[in-house]
């Protein structure tokens, strides 16, 4: 078996299709400027329709065209707005593929970097345990919320952004960026959770959210340890955790403002080993992408310019 | 209170009165001492079990993104964590026989015959080959394990070497687990002649390997 692989060599049955990573690239890029995000999704319109046929979010393109994936993450989900039903489903959609990424990286880490230290191999071993059992909690999550496996396609970018193939940057971008943001997502659902009454959510997404912070810590610990004499990776390593940090804000969906679609886990995150320097810099990273406002405005020009393009009357927009 | 003597002194009649056995007939311990293996023999062997469940967690954290059936990749998860803690429990009886310190972290393939045929077992990539990956892992690396370790329980000295035979014993019972998953997972993915000649085919081909490197510890003959 070769050691590292690409994303497109993750293997699936054939309940799963692949969506193409641009729209999620996009996303990371986009600035603080309506026209600018208006001019960007119109380009890869076709690419975003390409990932939505054949599955379940076929009819929400239909409807509004390339701009429902912004609709998706630009708003908290909150219990009764319009569209909640099928947007926790794509969560959780998202979030069983995203896990079944990390079981795979985590599995990854021990198999590309023979090498590297036991205990480091230890707590990617337990990694790969906790990983398993979130993928399992979360096929029965998607199940619980009405959704199934293989409705949506699945972007494997979260393994593309992060497997690198020095430890040190992996566990940054895998255990630091994507397990720290794993934290922002679920604590953000705890809360819709108990908003809904849904305790069967609440308990077993706490307990996830746990394990992440156990492994946000083997991130920061093996981060420091790997590049205890070397300055220069560590910089490589933090340049590399924020390169993917900005690529995971969802342009701007993900961030430190009040009325941000998720929230940054401030106080989870501390106890996971992040510093104040460090979750700062996240909140400046994240602030870097277009507005709430910004994104707001452009869904509004985007689906306008759709329906009237395709003939769908616009009290379809509700 | 007894009248007699409680401590013995220096002379023949200052004996205590302790009867050698107490009112309660506790068993001998009928245990004989030695067994098959000297302490620098059991510190290579655990040396050389280290490396099979090492390596063997590595290449399982491997197959996690190229087997492309979920309940494998799920399933794997939890045997790949108990792989690594029964590589660390052996790691740790290292430096209990005399290896130093530093040696809890050191695994050693019995030759290099073992080591290439793990590199056999994990050559298989592919998202086609799950059988042939499987069949390396649970038809043929883990019960041959068992057997070794079974034999290293009987074999070494009872109570001198109780400490390996203890850190055997739990690593057997969870290895008897997986090979039963792994074989319920082999017999449903072999659906079709063709799959379960595939199956054979690959098992036969790893167990020649097997006995012509001796297995894990170099000696078949004495192992199994
Ligand atoms: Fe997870
Ligand atoms: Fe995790």
């Amino acid at each position: 078996m070769k050691r590292f692989i690409e994303h497109e060599e993750l293997a699936r049955d054939r309940r799963f299709i692949r969506q193409q990573n641009v729209a999620a690239d996009l996303l990371a890029t986009l600035p603080d400027d309506v026209d600018a995000v208006v001019e960007l999704f119109e380009k890869v319109g076709p690419v975003i329709e390409a990932g939505t046929r054949g599955t379940a979010a076929e009819p929400l393109y239909d409807r509004f065209g390339p701009a429902f994936t912004l609709m998706t993450l630009n708003e908290p989900i909150r219990p009764g707005d319009p569209g909640t039903e099928d947007r926790l489903k794509m969560r959780m959609h998202g979030i069983f593929v995203g896990e079944l990424q990390a079981l795979e990286g985590a599995g990854r880490s021990l198999w590309d970097f023979p090498e590297a230290p036991w205990e480091f191999k230890m707590n990617m071993a337990r990694q790969c345990w906790d990983e398993a059992r979130h993928v399992q909690i979360f096929e029965k999550l998607l199940d619980h919320v009405g959704g199934e496996v293989g409705m949506y396609a699945e972007s494997t970018f979260l393994f593309e952004a992060a497997c690198a193939d020095d430890p040190a940057l992996r566990v940054a971008g895998v255990n630091r960026a994507l397990e720290g943001l794993a934290c922002d997502v679920f604590r953000d659902n705890i809360e819709y959770a108990k908003q809904t009454d849904d305790a069967l959510m609440e308990q077993s997404m706490d307990y996830v959210l746990a394990d992440e912070l156990t492994h946000v810590r083997f991130g920061s610990e093996w981060v420091a340890e790997f590049c205890k004499d070397d300055p220069e990776r560590l910089a490589k390593a933090r340049e590399f955790r924020r390169e993917t940090d900005r690529r995971f804000n969802f342009g701007g969906a993900r961030s430190a403002d009040k009325d941000a679609a998720i929230q940054i886990a401030w106080e989870d995150r501390k106890f996971a080993g992040f510093t104040d320097e460090e979750l700062e810099d996240l909140a400046q990273l994240s602030g870097e992408g277009p507005s709430r406002k910004t994104m707001k405005k452009a869904i509004e020009i985007l689906v306008a310019r759709f329906q009237e393009e395709h003939g769908i009357p616009s009290e379809a927009q509700s | 209170m007894s009248e007699g003597r409680m401590y013995p002194g220096t002379g023949k009649d200052e004996r205590t009165t302790f009867a050698p056995y107490s009112a309660f007939d506790i068993p001998q311990d009928l245990r004989e001492l030695h067994g098959r293996y000297d302490v620098e023999t059991t510190a290579r062997r655990v040396r050389n079990f280290r490396y099979a469940e090492e390596w063997m967690m590595m290449m399982l954290g491997g197959w996690l993104a190229t087997v492309p059936e979920v309940p494998v990749k799920t399933g794997l998860g939890k045997i790949i964590w108990e792989g690594a803690k029964a590589a660390d429990e052996f790691g740790k009886r290292l430096p209990e026989l005399r290896c130093g310190k530093r040696a809890a972290e050191s695994s050693e393939a019995g030759n290099p015959g073992f080591a290439d045929l793990i590199q056999e077992i994990a050559a298989p990539e592919t998202p086609d080959l799950t059988i042939e990956k499987m069949t390396g892992v649970f038809d043929v690396l883990k019960p041959h394990l068992v057997k070794v370790y079974e034999r290293h329980m009987r074999e070494t000295d009872q109570i001198a070497d109780a400490p390996t035979i203890e850190i055997l014993e739990e690593i057997v019972r969870k290895t008897e687990r997986h090979v039963a998953w792994g074989h319920e997972i082999l017999d449903r993915l072999c659906d079709t002649d063709a799959k379960r000649q595939r199956r054979h085919a690959r098992q036969a081909e790893l167990n020649e390997l097997l006995e012509k490197c001796g297995g894990v510890t170099g000696d078949l003959a004495l192992d199994h």
